[in-house]
């Protein structure tokens, strides 16, 4: 279970370069810097040691970074607070759709969220979002919509009022008809007359959600999003995400709930301690999971029958019997598994009560991608 | 439910659209929509109450002056109204006002919603002096010149005199105060360790202090306009207009640069 691979391990093709790529001017897309190679990457076309060998084809070229695509693109940011490095040199783009930026509490999620936004400057690096920095261009931030993860919302103000003035100050004409359309679409009434105040968490989460799309922004970058929300309100909170996604705007959503992102959408962005631990197909992280050797507690009568009927069928390969109802086995094919532990306890008259993976929390998966350990 | 996240302006209202009703509702300008809110946010019950008290207690006592009356009546109304409405009332009301204007936004968090929108930030700060100033000024200069009124036994000149050396002061004081809010936390004790040792102490001792006090300004007016001596209030009619307005416009200007350059929680 110490056979771990190296951090950030490399999940697609934006996996970013080691060190900070050059700042792109402001109101236009990044130029496009040149990775530094891996030292066992092959060398760059064009290079000195560039010799075109004979009979096979040249190595395919790097694709461009960031992609041209990216509205957003953090290039080697760092921040501090005093001694205290929130976030260390990391550098990613994101493209439209849906990415989830993933991270246990106090990872530097929302330290990042605050970068994007320009709500904080960077202590090194730059960051350019939908055309600019969004620190010091409000154009740039009128294309950029933001739910904080904070609670507080204008408690006074009518949740109308809210939108209408988020839509006023993004110089929107017809600012009330928006909200209230914005409003809806987070299934809440305009026409409701009680303060923000009187609201449940959910209802002012979705206020915040409306506020941050009433002006169409072409990013929207939303803390933590789903706190506070009931089942019902979080699959339609998703989905509105999807379809943001699919209108072709960047959504960036933030959560520590590893259960949450893999209904987001495919790309998701990981960090761990204030540094970049991954980022890429969500699926990819999953299926490099799938492959270590994972943790299994099994609650059943019979325990130590079961458990000598799993060393012996080979599919597991580490077992810690708890006690005669209680089994901690360890397993590198998890699909074997679930198989062949419903045959054991059935040859043994076994009432099986529960199988919970111990490693399938987000704290594993940062784990594993930070390369600690269990 | 909508299928699109918001419609486009210039589509026609079909009958289908439930907040057709809403559409043609003019859109404010972003200065007016800031101060609308801003105002709100201002008139709380504690705040009104304590500036019900101020007033009241500011005409009670002058009115016990003009019962009083006597030779020196008019002197001592106006000594009054000069300690306790340019000295105490004004300043503190504004301080109660002002320091949350922004303050109140910082701590709550809330900056954020208006911060993030593409508003020039001087907007921002001048909407955010202007809500406590429309509250302070009115609330501060109406019953202070009501006592003035009563303490003078219906001297019109001297009625003015408090009400433009008090909106003077009001003016200066939320301007100071506002920017206040926004750069330091607690901003209402840091505000009232302010007034009280420096403007209420200091700055009545020395002539060198008294020139960086704000009260001394509109003290100033009151004095020249009233003819009535009052310490530390020696300076021009003209400073005393012209350096409480500039002051609140310098406090306005570095409001707004410190919004540019703060970080926003």
């Amino acid at each position: 279970m110490t056979d771990f691979p190296p951090p950030a391990p490399s999940l697609d093709s934006m996996t970013p370069p080691s060190s900070p790529p050059q700042a792109p001017a402001p109101g236009s897309m990044p130029a496009a810097p040149t990775p530094p190679a891996a030292p066992d990457a092959p060398p760059a076309p064009g290079s000195p040691t560039d010799t075109v060998t004979p009979g096979l084809p040249p190595p395919p070229a790097p694709e461009p970074w960031p992609p041209a695509d990216s509205t957003v693109v953090v290039a080697g940011v760092s921040k501090a607070f005093g001694s205290l490095v929130a976030v260390s040199d990391v550098t990613f783009a994101v493209r439209p759709g849906v990415t989830a930026l993933l991270g246990p509490n106090g990872a530097g999620k929302s330290t990042l969220i605050r970068l994007i936004c320009g709500l904080t400057p960077p202590s090194t690096g730059s960051v350019w979002v939908a055309g600019g920095d969004p620190r010091t261009d409000s154009a740039a931030r009128g294309r950029l919509g933001l739910v904080p993860q904070q609670d507080g919302v204008f408690e006074r103000e009518k949740a109308l009022d809210v939108v209408t003035l988020a839509a006023t100050l993004s110089g929107l004409d017809d600012a009330r008809y928006r909200a209230a359309h914005a409003l809806a679409t987070v299934e809440l009434d305009p026409e409701m007359a009680r303060p923000v105040g009187t609201f449940s968490k959910g209802m002012r989460q979705r206020v915040k959600i409306a506020q941050a799309i009433v002006h169409d922004p072409t990013v929207v970058v939303l803390d933590e999003p789903l706190n506070g929300l009931d089942p019902r309100q979080r699959r339609h909170m998703i989905e509105l995400f999807q379809r943001l996604g699919d209108q072709g705007r960047t959504v960036i959503v933030s959560s520590h709930v590893l259960e949450e992102v893999e209904r987001f959408g495919s790309h998701v962005v990981v960090v761990a301690k204030g540094r970049l631990a991954a980022q890429g197909n969500y699926h990819a992280i999953r299926a490099l999971m799938d492959d270590q050797p994972l943790r299994i507690r099994i609650r059943c009568t019979r325990a130590r029958e079961v458990a000598a009927f799993l060393v012996a069928d080979g599919c597991i390969v580490g077992c810690n019997i708890v006690d005669d109802g209680e089994l901690e086995v360890t397993t590198t094919d998890a699909r074997t598994f679930r198989r062949r532990v419903a045959v054991a306890c059935r040859a043994h008259q076994s009432r099986l009560e529960e199988v919970v993976p111990l490693d399938d929390d987000l704290e594993s998966v940062f784990r594993y991608l930070v390369g600690m350990g269990p | 439910m909508s299928d699109s996240m918001t419609p486009t302006p210039a589509a026609p209202a079909s009958a289908a659209d439930p907040f057709a009703h809403y559409r043609g509702i003019g859109t404010p300008h972003p200065l007016i929509g800031l101060y609308r809110l801003l105002l709100r946010e201002q008139l709380t019950r504690g705040r009104v109450l304590l500036t019900g008290v101020m007033s009241a207690l500011a005409i009670l006592v002058t009115a016990l002056i003009a019962r009083e009356g006597g030779p020196f009546q008019i002197d001592d109304a106006i000594g009054f109204l000069w300690f306790f409405g340019l000295g105490l009332s004004v300043p503190i009301i504004s301080l109660v006002l002002a320091s949350s204007s922004l303050g109140q936004l910082v701590e709550d968090e809330t900056l954020v919603y208006l911060w993030i929108r593409p508003t020039p930030r001087w907007m921002l700060a001048l909407a955010a002096w202007l809500a406590p100033a429309t509250v302070a000024v009115p609330f501060t200069a109406v019953p202070l010149a009501v006592a003035a009124f009563v303490g003078t036994s219906g001297d019109l000149g001297h009625t003015w005199a408090v009400g433009v050396s008090v909106v003077l002061a009001a003016l200066a004081y939320t301007a100071i105060f506002t920017l206040l809010g926004l750069l330091v936390r607690r901003s209402l004790i840091w505000g009232m360790l302010y007034l009280f040792i420096w403007e209420l102490f200091v700055a009545r001792v020395g002539e060198g202090a008294a020139r960086l006090s704000i009260n001394t300004y509109p003290s100033s007016v009151l004095s020249r306009m009233t003819d009535v001596d009052l310490p530390r209030a020696e300076r021009l009619m003209s400073a005393g207009i012209i350096v409480p307005l500039v002051v609140a416009a310098v406090a306005v200007a570095l409001t707004a640069w410190r919004l540019d350059r703060s970080t926003v929680a």
